[in-house]
């Protein structure tokens, strides 16, 4: 039980402090949006060139901007040595990582989803009717990116060269989540369906969340 | 018999290991450059076959003896035994490297093109970007406990990490293409599997070889350090 309200508590927290200063949705959201300003003046002549790429696009987008959020989720607890009292707090480590993936999939969506119709807008897409397929597709990928990026954020945060390391560690790690996502989207966005991919997914997801799970203990291990 | 004991009697050793490593390895080039027969296809051009397929087993090993090391360093936390997967990373990181260089060379000439998304063509370039990404980790953290859990953290996500890659870019070629370029099918005649068997022998030694010294090189190198820091405590009181 103190299992459970251990998670309820970190995101508790983290909900909190990320109301309060709006520090990792607003960063992810401009960065998002000038990544998103790049695509649409670099590719919005062709609408059949569109098509074709739009899958790649929006998972680039998604996945950078999930990098800017992720890497500040273990970082902002170095001030006042928040990070070391989650240390020794006697409360299980995986429970920690649990919460803070649970908050990092909710940041991460968020901004996903104020996407979604700018990508509509800029890109003139006729999504609407596939709308409930793609939030399916994307809460799997971002799960995928976070249960992964929020492992390597608790790690990199004890290092130097944090802001270096972070990007290099997850990305190739993150291969198949893009694969996945990418295929998955590209998939629905013609009308295929994405059965397989989200297969792929949520295999995934499952294994990433149980290894680190198991493995976040020798992370913040103190 | 404990890991580390063994290491600590394979360095008896090591000097015949080696020899035996270059001989074999020279025994197994002349057999496979010179004294077999050119393919049926490919003529010389699948000679490099002798090369590159050795390299890629000693790759694939080489992680293999990463996540292995690295397990058992999470396990029982023997300093020697993360200097072998230090060791081993490195090896593994060159071996990775040189098989896509040698594989990329062979292809050119075979297939008509120098890169193809193949699946394993994808997981030894992921392999290569997590060894890299493992090295450089390494290099970040001074204290050598946390430098040895952390790294062993990532050398098992990576491990994992690649049978997915592996499995989900079949699933991705078998959806895109049914047919995609194959490699001509070599059909390993025992003129051309002997050569290549000697080889990898000899490759085995020689990475064994290298393995064993270099993990004597960072136990040593970690050894000099700690002093250094204990002469420099002691001259600070």
């Amino acid at each position: 039980m103190i299992f459970f309200r251990t998670i309820g508590w970190i995101l508790w927290k983290d909900l909190l402090s990320e109301l309060r200063s709006r520090e990792s949705i607003s960063s992810m959201l401009f960065f998002a949006l000038s990544v998103l300003l790049i695509f649409s003046f670099s590719f919005a002549m062709d609408r059949e060139v569109i098509h074709k790429v739009i899958a790649g696009l929006m998972w680039v987008a998604f996945g950078f901007t999930a990098i800017i959020g992720l890497g500040r989720s273990f970082t902002v607890e170095l001030q006042n040595d928040c990070l070391e009292a989650l240390q020794i707090s006697p409360v299980s480590k995986g429970a920690v990582y649990l919460g803070k993936l649970l908050a990092n999939l909710l940041f991460i969506l968020c901004v996903e989803l104020l996407l979604l119709p700018l990508f509509v807008i800029f890109f003139n897409l006729d999504i609407l009717e596939k709308v409930p397929v793609l939030l399916v597709i994307m809460v799997g990928g971002t799960l995928g990116l976070s249960a992964i990026g929020t492992l390597f954020s608790a790690l990199t945060a004890q290092i130097r060269s944090r802001e270096v390391m972070f990007p290099i560690l997850l990305l190739p790690m993150a291969v198949p989540v893009f694969i996945g996502a990418v295929e998955a989207t590209r998939a629905a966005l013609i009308g295929q369906s994405i059965r397989p991919w989200i297969d792929l997914l949520a295999v995934f997801d499952l294994v990433f969340i149980v290894l680190s799970f198991w493995i976040i203990d020798f992370v913040l291990d103190n | 018999m404990t890991l580390s004991a063994f290491i600590l009697w394979l360095r008896r050793y090591q000097g015949w290991v080696g020899l035996a490593g270059f001989l074999c390895t020279a025994a197994g080039l002349y057999l496979g450059l010179v004294a077999s027969p050119p393919d049926y296809y490919q003529g010389d051009v699948m000679r490099i076959m002798y090369v590159h397929v050795p390299l890629a087993q000693m790759a694939m090993l080489g992680y293999g003896t990463l996540a292995g090391a690295s397990l058992w360093y999470l396990w029982k936390r023997d300093p020697i035994v993360d200097n072998s997967a230090h060791a081993a990373a490195g090896l593994s990181a060159f071996f990775t490297a040189a098989a896509l260089v040698t594989g990329s060379i062979w292809a050119k000439p075979t297939w008509n093109v120098w890169w193809s998304w193949d699946p394993r063509l994808v997981s030894f370039t992921i392999q290569l970007l997590i060894l890299i990404g493992y090295l450089m980790l390494r290099k970040f953290i001074e204290e050598p406990d946390r430098q040895a859990r952390f790294s062993a953290v990532l050398a098992i996500t990576g491990v994992v990490n690649l049978v997915i890659v592996k499995f989900s870019v079949e699933w991705w070629r078998s959806l895109h293409q049914p047919a995609s370029i194959k490699p001509d099918g070599i059909s390993y005649a025992p003129d051309m599997l002997l050569p290549l068997m000697v080889t990898s022998i000899g490759f085995l030694f020689l990475f064994t070889y290298m393995l064993v010294l270099r993990t004597q090189l960072l136990y040593l190198r970690q050894l000099l350090d700690a002093k250094k820091g204990r002469l420099l405590s002691k001259a600070h009181l």
